[in-house]
């Protein structure tokens, strides 16, 4: 029998003599995981995507249910050349964009104030608490009244919908900043604008970046959710239509561009905060 | 470069039955106090005999506290902390120069980082920073503002022993060559004798015991005649023999 066994003794000293006891100590069991497998985050979309094309292959899946996913991919190439999908992703893109942008704004603008001064608190935070506790896709009807079915209703709501976590986030690490980096703040001197380019906005970011994370996801919700309700263009209505019509492949195609939205605007946040938050990678390393 | 005799004669911070209290009990209790321009102050005292309150009250820092009294103090007043209270996210050289601006400044930091054996570490993060650099860096912060008086809270109190010891030279040698007033708060009554000229005990919110230590620097912790010193610091603390 062989054991895997892991010697202490260095090799220029003697081993201990006559020690009854002095057994080779065997390493401890390992609790973590281990090694990572190469391109694991891949392996498992891959898998079912390979049994996807099989079953669609063997003929075991409803073409009209699930259609194969070179059927999707066909339909996809067919949309983008004749310009249907081009005018609905740029309608799409453009909603949510400008609903983001919106809503960026607001909750930064906010929670600075709300952060920053005892009235701004006094005014805002029960306020926007109050608006989170209102589910916001709720709103569409009282807004489609206020501002009417167009653009700039949808943009409202997305906005909204992208507010409220980057405002919460930031707000609460606003508010948690350490109370001795004020007390340095004040010994060094700062000034007001001084203490808030040295302190308050760098360790406002780690929480900042946290809201803004949601509220990308937040905004591509909402978008699904307008289009395909509200809307006479764009991604949602596409699907909407293709649901009329029976086209399943038009609605997977519809999927994969909001995923593939979803994760380039999530890894462009990482990518951005990797950056910004350098110095807390010294951290991991 | 020796203190002038004139300068020394102006207190450099002057507290005239300074009065402190929170929530009804009164910490600081009518403190009078002169601690001349350049001289080398210790307070020592248990937790809660209102040292840390005494430091805060002449740093400013005690904004919603009830008292009395009057206070004076030089514009030019550093502090330096237990904790290094680097900002993590400000690269070490950043951290030294927070609140000041331009060239000139930034070459004054570069030569306070040499100074405290900094030098190259520059762009280092805080959190690359072992204790004791990290704590070198926060005196190099103090220096760089040329303070007429640097306060310091038992700035040594976080760092293992043999850290501190180097960290004793360190303070040392900086206040020979800069010669601030400095106020050094702590409870470790070696670290008052060896560093300081002039050891205070505060006692119940009142001086007990004012002690000038008339040795020649640098001073070593087995000097026999230090040995004085220490027992009638104890001995103010309320330390006797039978407690050790």
């Amino acid at each position: 029998m062989t054991t895997t066994t892991v010697t202490t003794a260095s090799p220029e000293k003697p081993a201990p003599v006559a020690v009854a006891d002095e057994r080779p100590r065997a390493r401890r069991r390992g609790l973590a995981p281990g090694r990572r497998l190469p391109a694991a985050r891949l392996t498992g979309p891959l898998l079912l995507l390979a049994l996807w094309a099989l079953a669609s292959a063997a003929g075991r899946l409803d073409p009209g249910a699930v259609p194969a996913p070179w059927t999707v991919l066909e339909t996809g190439v067919r949309l983008w050349t004749d310009g249907t999908l081009t005018d609905d992703v740029l309608t799409s893109l453009q909603r949510a964009g400008s609903g983001f942008a919106i809503g960026l704004t607001a909750g930064v603008l906010l929670a600075l104030a709300s952060g920053l001064t005892r009235t701004g608190e006094a005014l805002i935070d029960g306020t926007v608490n109050l608006n989170r506790a209102i589910p916001t896709l709720g709103l569409i009807p009282l807004f489609i009244l206020w501002l009417g079915i167009g653009e700039t209703f949808k943009i409202a709501i997305i906005a909204i919908v992208v507010y409220i976590p980057i405002y919460l986030n930031t707000h609460a690490a606003l508010s948690g900043i350490d109370h001795r980096f004020v007390e340095l703040a004040e010994v060094q001197g700062l000034s007001k604008l001084a203490f808030i380019r040295e302190i308050v906005v760098p360790g406002a970011l780690p929480g900042f970046f946290v809201g803004l994370r949601l509220g990308v996801t937040g905004s591509w919700l909402g978008l699904v959710v307008l289009e395909q309700i509200n809307a006479t263009s764009g991604l949602g209505y596409l699907m909407f239509q293709a649901q009329n019509y029976g086209q399943s492949d038009v609605i997977l195609v519809g999927l994969v561009v909001y995923g593939v939205f979803g994760l380039i605007s999530d890894s462009t946040v990482r990518i951005i905060e990797r950056r910004v938050l350098s110095w807390r990678r010294t951290l991991s390393n | 470069m020796a203190p002038h005799a004139e300068q020394l004669t102006r207190p450099a911070v002057r507290l005239e039955g300074l009065t402190r209290s929170f929530e009804g009990r009164t910490v600081l209790d009518r403190v009078d106090l002169d601690i001349p321009a350049g001289q080398f102050v210790a307070l020592l005292g248990h937790s809660g005999s209102g040292k840390s309150t005494l430091l805060r009250a002449v740093a400013g820092l005690d904004h919603q506290v009830t008292g009395s009294g009057r206070l004076t103090a030089p514009e030019r007043v550093s502090v330096v902390f237990q904790d290094s209270r680097l900002l993590p996210w400000r690269r070490v050289l950043a951290n030294v120069l927070l609140g000041l601006d331009g060239k000139a400044a930034e070459e004054r930091g570069r030569e306070a980082l040499a100074e405290v054996g900094l030098a190259g570490r520059e762009r280092a993060w805080p959190n690359e920073l072992s204790g004791g650099e990290a704590q070198r860096a926060a005196l190099a912060r103090s220096l760089v503002r040329e303070p007429e008086l640097l306060l310091a809270d038992e700035p040594f109190g976080a760092l293992d022993a043999l850290t501190r010891i180097r960290m004793h030279a360190l303070l040392r040698e900086l206040w020979e060559r800069h010669r601030p007033s400095v106020l050094l708060v702590t409870h470790d009554v070696d670290e008052a004798i060896v560093l300081a000229d002039r050891v205070l005990v505060l006692d119940q919110g009142r001086i007990g015991l004012d002690l000038t230590i008339d040795r020649p620097h640098p001073r070593s912790y087995r000097d026999p005649l230090l040995g004085e010193y220490r027992e009638r610091l104890l001995a103010a603390l309320g330390v006797t023999e039978d407690h050790r």
